[in-house]
């Protein structure tokens, strides 16, 4: 019984652990202020 | 005490094991994504290619075209249209690209923006208001600029956005460029009748008056791709492109006349920044895809065959002394001191 109660808990913060990181994702960010370019980049 | 750290052992044995399906089949999916506030840049260039004058109305060789492409998530857009949407979960991208060309002496050939909206996880276009090649509202099928992630080895729909028609780029082969295993694609888009570019060169020509003519635009293009799979990146690309000008009275006597012919290829430096890009991005991918998981389940599997191996033991200490009232605690009772005489 404590063994099965073990690896309930187990489980338990497996899923709780996934579903918590995908939920909160990764942050959209802003926009670029990078213009759209209308000018060839030098080489560096 | 030994059966209770076996208990522990066996619990995180179950997390690192749960962990292994759940990392691949659950969270990559969810987590892996185009970023919406993407910025990138590419520079092609096509040596000796051939480009009209429209002052002359003549095919003439020229030393060099350049092509300077940009890629800009428009974050702003992309939650209007998520929150559109009405489903939160949906991660959209917006990209706004500007295809610059300009010919040796710096002059604009031609100048064609894009809205390109996808889903940030499968890269299926997503159609809403704004969707558009040169200002005209399309409705794009197929992939643009990026594979998905987890690339296979099939054919896949790609949108071409001169022609705005969507055919299949097809499947080549594995290749190794620069030290990475790309997929290698090819589209060939047949002669097709394409719009006059919204912005000409030539002050003066506007695409109404050209159309008034009775002149139109032909172009056809042999695209291209070296695609790192994990990614969905392409890491090179080239195109053997040619545009033309035929019939209307714009020609005088001739049938047609070449607008732009040439083989146009990534500069080297950008080669350079894009593999170097699409390597560290590759590690990430791989992360979520085959280290985490594979490295949880073995983990995990140690963990188990440790703890069973801690409660054989317990077990065998326990079979070997009376059964006491406190099987948790199977450490041995200090012998009692022998009395002295």
């Amino acid at each position: 019984m404590r063994a099965l109660i073990a690896a309930a808990i187990g489980l338990a913060v497996a899923l709780a652990l996934t579903l918590t990181i995908t939920a909160i994702g990764a942050p959209a960010g802003e926009t670029s202020p990078e213009p759209l370019l209308t000018t060839v980049p030098e080489h560096p | 005490m030994r059966r209770k750290a076996g208990l522990v052992l066996l619990a995180f044995a179950v997390f690192f094991t749960a962990m292994s399906p759940l990392t691949r089949w659950y969270a990559f999916p969810r987590l892996a994504k185009v970023p919406a506030n993407q910025y990138q840049e590419a520079v092609l260039e096509a040596d000796d290619p051939t480009l009209i004058d429209y002052g002359t109305m003549k095919a003439k060789k020229i030393d060099k075209v350049t092509i300077v492409q940009t890629l800009k998530g428009n974050v702003e857009a992309s939650e209007k249209i998520e929150k559109a949407d009405g489903d939160s979960s949906r991660d959209v991208v917006v990209w706004d690209a500007l295809s610059y060309v300009q010919d040796a002496d710096g002059k604009m050939v031609s100048k064609i923006p894009e809205r390109y909206i996808f889903d940030a996880h499968s890269q299926e276009p997503v159609h809403a208001p704004g969707e558009s090649v040169d200002g005209d509202p399309v409705k794009r099928q197929g992939i643009e600029f990026k594979w998905p992630f987890l690339t296979e080895k099939r054919d896949y729909e790609y949108f071409d956005a001169q022609a705005r028609v969507t055919k299949p780029i097809h499947y080549k082969g594995e290749r190794t460029f620069r030290g990475v295993k790309v997929y290698y694609f090819e589209q060939t888009i047949p002669w097709t009748k394409v719009p006059f570019p919204k912005t000409m060169p030539v002050k003066g020509i506007t695409p109404k008056s050209l159309a008034g003519t009775g002149t139109t635009r032909w172009y056809t293009t042999v695209r291209k791709f070296w695609v790192e799979p994990t990614t969905g990146a392409p890491v090179y690309g080239e195109e053997i492109q040619r545009n033309e000008l035929r019939g209307g009275t714009l020609l005088g006597e001739r049938d047609k006349v070449t607008v732009f012919a040439g083989h146009v290829k990534m500069r080297e430096d950008y080669i350079e920044s894009t593999v170097d890009l699409v390597k560290s991005q590759r590690v990430l991918v791989l992360l979520l895809t085959s280290y985490l998981p594979w490295g949880f389940l073995a983990l995990g599997m140690l963990l188990l065959a440790l703890s069973l191996w801690l409660e054989a033991r317990t077990r065998r200490a326990n079979g070997s002394r009376p059964a006491t009232s406190n099987d948790d605690d199977p450490e041995p009772e200090p012998e009692p001191k022998p009395a002295r005489a």
